[in-house]
């Protein structure tokens, strides 16, 4: 099973310069746990805020969630598999580095994202269907 | 157990009606995701025929089930069970009813969303008969009903989603955001049919027990 098959199209983007709380009421407004955050500008490359960066690099050291921008707290540049590429590859990466998302590109555009969740559940239904493709 | 259950002769006729007119459920619903993906308002006429083909089915089955097929403390939940899947053709037709209302193109983002929903419906369709044959032979119906719950959540995540975006959009007159709103609302109400049908199997399993 390719990534591309189990891979959420729909993408959240941000922009860098947003406030931490634009990025907190955009997660829980679309129930998700991670935002795209835009380039700066044509030589920038695209950065990834997550729920875990909101709690410990922002939360836990009690910044100003109004004040603090987004690009401060962001990780860049971004994990990312090519599309078409096996879902095992997908796991061994986010093993390695210890992430539960994976962005995925199609030469140089992100076409989509993958999470331990969406893994976790397309495995499941693989196993459901025992063979039987539809 | 089973055997006892489902080894009759027209226990095993209830059973292939069964099947069959869940095939006529999942045909339907693939019929409705082409006419979809085509936007041919034509193609969707095939969900109403096929619906009327499916009720004469049910028919059958309700009436070889009280003929005496089963146990009788089964009857009630495998008729249940039929009348599940029958709301399911009745929300689909709907949808294809709402389909023939809408306008000459939806926005190319929530078209995308409701081909991927109407397919996402179609493997459901297909999982609740795997589901189905799990149930009399001796499968694993709890992972097959788990499968789909994460089907169900799926299409939760996208209505939401896209009823957030529809709010936002403009339109022409009262009807045309009434069928939109209609139409958004049986195509991701089926998911929730289906999701019961797979908890009536949970139950008829449990009341075999």
């Amino acid at each position: 099973m390719n990534v591309d098959e189990i891979m959420t199209k729909k993408l959240e983007i941000i922009s860098s310069g947003a406030s931490i709380y634009d990025a907190i009421e955009r997660m829980i407004d679309k129930r998700i746990r991670s935002l795209l955050v835009k380039p700066g500008d044509e030589h920038d490359v695209y950065g990834v805020i997550t729920v875990r960066d909101i709690v410990y690099k922002a939360l836990g050291k009690n910044l100003d969630l109004n004040k603090t921008k987004v690009s401060e707290i962001m990780s860049k540049p971004v994990v990312s598999i090519e599309k078409g590429v096996d879902v095992e590859h997908a796991v061994n990466l986010m093993t390695t580095s210890h992430i539960s998302r994976v962005f995925v590109i199609e030469g140089k555009e992100i076409v989509g994202i993958i999470s331990l969740l969406d893994v976790m559940s397309a495995a499941l239904i693989k196993r459901a269907r025992e063979g039987r493709g539809v | 157990m089973f055997k006892k259950v489902f080894g009759g002769n027209a226990e095993q006729k209830v059973i292939d009606s069964i099947k069959q007119h869940m095939q006529i459920l999942y045909s339907a619903s693939e019929c409705f995701k082409k006419g979809l993906q085509q936007w041919d308002k034509d193609q969707m006429f095939c969900v109403a025929d096929l619906e009327r083909e499916a009720d004469v089915v049910r028919r059958e089955i309700i009436s070889m089930i009280y003929e005496g097929a089963f146990l009788p403390f089964l009857r009630t939940n495998i008729c249940r069970f039929v009348e599940i899947v029958d709301e399911a053709f009745d929300v689909l037709k709907d949808t294809a009813f709402e389909f023939e209302n809408l306008g000459p193109k939806l926005d190319e983002e929530i078209r995308e969303d409701c081909i991927q929903i109407a397919d996402i419906n179609r493997q459901m369709c297909d999982m609740l008969i795997i589901a189905f044959d799990a149930l009399f032979n001796k499968g694993d119906l709890r992972e097959k009903t788990l499968a789909i719950r994460i089907y169900e959540k799926k299409v939760d995540d996208m209505k939401f989603d896209l009823i957030g975006r529809l709010r936002s959009k403009e339109v022409k007159n009262f009807w045309e955001g009434r069928s939109l709103s209609d139409f958004i609302s049986y195509l991701t109400h089926i998911s929730d049919v289906i999701e019961d049908a797979s908890d009536y199997l949970h139950i008829i399993n449990l009341s075999m027990r």
